[in-house]
């Protein structure tokens, strides 16, 4: 089967400003795929020009292996857009219905569906209320059942997780999870490295509009930075910051005061750096070899990049 | 095909649910029903009038006034003879209501030709039949005087022509008179400026709600923009539409019920067999329904365009304008147009795709129109809206992603170019 997403050397400008810069991804088909990035890093826009919202100014997007974006395809793509709308004053049910029957679900298929989705997220009851009576989160899961009602085969999310609560955040997280196991393939954009940590099978990282580098989750850790070393205190830290100074051992630390990231400087040993630790005092509840968080890696990749915002679009709607 | 067929259904259904649509689809029959309960209440208040004719002379000019008018439908009319104070106590009787008039005459009638009439309230229908009466009985009088023999001129006076009114147009004469097909294409021209003003403005709207709740997104990448616009419009307009029927359905339905009506408001059958609707050849029903439909086309488009170009409310109403203004050239045109519909104004005004889809149902109404100019116009029509959808479709297009300031015109322009 075709790869269901292929990018290919895309580049979208706004007024001047360059949104995108020739970028290419491959999404496989049956994975979870994360594009991550911080804000203004191109994200929303590379999603729209994959729906088809957005054309390239230069470059080809490729789904299912056909030529063309998103809405040659609308029957089996799902889409979650960053920016949640719907109609405010139709019916929930009738929003599903027409949403699905705009992708070209018939009409009592459609229906039935939707009545089904919405049993399952526990909104029954509200099925013929106005969308305008809802709670935001209902208003949320409301969207997430108009990208998966028609049963795609690949869903697309931007930002999923944003503005949902904990319990309703794990709810579409279970779900993203159930799709991959029935063999879909989903992407998701997010700046929330936790999520993607644990979501992701594959991940892009890109930072204003270029990507930094992507592979699966352990080729991302393997292929940046070296052995890294978790240490956490537990009271005294003894001579620690003399020995966390030291540029032969540790080449950089993040510490967040009662524990520490270290990234061992080349040939340096992790042995050597708990015995001196242990030897000048300090009392240690952990000391494990590790490899670098997404988080670490995240920062180090974007971060005097992403301390800078990016330039906004010139003529609105340029938000990446 | 399916996909534009649901945005053409959700349009129109929830349109159609809105508290809007129904209270501006009952108010138009219940409009319709004061105005035929206010015929009939007026023709119950008219039925008869009872006056008294004043006879101030002794050749009893007033007595054969009282028998001319015994015939009257409307009129009972009682002799009184002139006596003190008469005057004022019939006076006093109109004031209290209990006589709707009083008419005094004299011997001098037949020679002068004077009477005079005294009543709280002058109707026309009234005055016309008491004016005939007197100038039957004045005619007879003068001509017994020639020494005429009375019965040759009740014989003369016996034939009363009636007069048919037919209007000739196209080669056809209907039974119309002048009056009718002037209010009939009057009161088309306002249904058409107020039907494709408000649903153009529900396109309007409608593209706004999409734009500023973001589901345009989901839309898009779902449905080619055209797609989405056509449905847009043709759902519109089948409200509009079907509010037409609600209307014109229900008028008829008032129409064939007006005897049960006046019965039930105590007047006869007759006063309300008089009421009618002005009578619609089909062939002006379709030009109406034609250039309705052409017109709603041509503007929704535009006002489609103006709702995917601006952001918020305020933005439309403003950028809205131009497009109100070309619709308002029209209705100002309006009293002209029924006026001298055979003017070169009124020419130019019914080829121009922008004001034809009220100049040219009102011409033709009015019968200064030939099948050759109506087909011109209607091909012209067509030509502007195909070039009118295309530009609004293409800053359609790009204008529902954009949010932010609204486009200048040179911005616009590009949108066009480059759609």
């Amino acid at each position: 089967m075709a790869e269901p997403v292929i990018v290919d050397r895309v580049t979208k400008r706004f007024a001047g400003h360059t949104a995108v810069d020739a970028l290419s991804l491959s999404v496989p088909s049956g994975i979870i795929y994360g594009l991550l990035g911080p804000n203004g890093a191109g994200k929303t826009t590379t999603i729209r020009m994959i729906m088809d919202i957005y054309e390239p100014d230069s470059g080809v997007v490729r789904l299912f292996g056909q030529v063309g974006g998103g809405r040659q395809h609308s029957a089996h793509i799902g889409y979650l857009p960053e920016e949640r709308g719907l109609y405010p004053k139709m019916r929930v049910l009738d929003v599903l219905v027409f949403l699905a029957e705009a992708k070209g679900v018939a009409r009592g298929v459609a229906r039935e569906k939707a009545s089904t989705w919405l049993d399952r997220l526990g909104l029954a009851d509200w099925r013929m209320r106005k969308v305008s009576d809802l709670s935001k989160g209902m208003q949320q899961k409301v969207q997430f059942i108009s990208a998966i009602l028609h049963d795609p085969d690949l869903i697309i999310l931007d930002e999923p997780f944003s503005g949902l609560d904990p319990v309703n955040s794990q709810v579409l997280r279970d779900s993203v999870v159930e799709y991959r196991r029935a063999g879909k393939t989903v992407l998701f954009s997010t700046h929330i490295m936790e999520h993607a940590e644990q979501l992701c099978d594959r991940l892009c990282i890109i930072a204003r509009g270029k990507k930094l580098i992507d592979g699966t989750l352990a080729e991302v850790k393997s292929t940046h930075g070296g052995k890294h070393v978790i240490v956490a205190f537990d009271g005294s830290q003894g001579g620690a910051q003399q020995i966390f100074a030291d540029r032969r051992l540790v080449a950089k630390i993040q510490d967040f005061g009662q524990q520490a990231e270290l990234e061992l400087a080349l040939g340096a040993d992790a042995q050597e750096i708990l015995r001196a630790l242990v030897g000048s005092g300090a009392r240690l509840a952990r000391f494990e070899l590790a490899s670098p968080s997404l988080h670490k890696i995240f920062v180090d990749l974007v971060g005097p990049e992403a301390a800078t915002p990016a330039a906004t679009g010139g003529n609105g709607g340029a938000r990446a | 095909m399916r996909k534009v067929w649901a945005v053409i259904r959700r349009e129109f259904i929830e349109r159609v649910r809105t508290k809007w649509f129904w209270v501006s689809a009952i108010l138009g029959p219940v409009l319709f029903a004061g105005i035929i309960v206010f015929q009939i209440m007026q023709s119950v208040g008219g039925g008869v009038r009872n006056i008294a004719v004043v006879d101030t002379g002794k050749l009893g000019y007033g007595t054969r006034i009282v028998e001319a008018l015994g015939a009257s439908r409307t009129i009972r009319a009682d002799g009184v003879k002139l006596g003190p104070a008469v005057l004022d106590s019939l006076t006093s009787l109109v004031e209290t209501k209990q006589l709707n008039g009083f008419l005094i005459v004299g011997d001098s009638l037949p020679t002068d030709g004077e009477a005079e009439y005294r009543a709280s309230n002058l109707s026309l229908q009234t005055i016309e039949e008491l004016q005939r009466t007197l100038n039957r009985v004045v005619e007879k009088a003068r001509l017994e005087g020639k020494g005429v023999n009375p019965t040759v001129v009740d014989w003369a006076q016996a034939l009363r022509v009636t007069l048919d009114q037919k209007k000739c147009q196209r080669g056809a004469c209907t039974k119309e008179s002048a009056g009718e097909s002037f209010i009939l294409a009057y009161v088309m021209a306002i249904l058409l400026f107020m039907a494709i003003l408000l649903y153009g403005v529900n396109v309007m709207s409608s593209v706004l709600e999409e734009k500023t709740t973001r589901i345009i997104e989901v839309l898009v990448s779902s449905l080619r923009p055209f797609q989405l616009m056509l449905g847009k419009v043709v759902g519109a307009g089948a409200v509009s539409f079907f509010q037409f029927v609600i209307w014109g359905v229900s008028a008829r339905v008032l129409i064939s019920l007006r005897v049960p009506i006046a019965r039930a408001l105590g007047a006869d059958a007759a006063s309300a067999q008089n009421i009618t609707l002005p009578h619609v050849p089909f062939a002006t029903l379709a030009v109406f329904m034609a250039f309705f439909l052409g017109g709603f086309l041509l503007y929704s488009s535009m006002f489609a365009a103006v709702g995917a170009m601006s952001s918020n409310e305020q933005e439309a109403r403003q950028a809205q304008q131009p497009v109100t203004y070309l619709l308002m050239i029209s209705y100002f045109s309006i009293i002209g147009l029924t006026n001298d519909p055979s003017s070169t104004f009124a020419r130019t005004l019914s080829m121009v795709p922008f004001t034809s889809p009220i100049a040219t149902p009102v011409r033709w109404t009015a019968g200064s129109m030939g099948t050759v100019e109506l087909a011109a116009s209607l091909v012209l029509l067509l030509l502007g809206i195909v070039g009118v959808t295309w530009v609004a479709a293409r800053i359609y297009r790009v204008g529902i992603l954009m949010t932010g300031k609204r486009p200048t015109m040179k911005e616009l322009v590009r949108w066009v170019r480059t759609a």
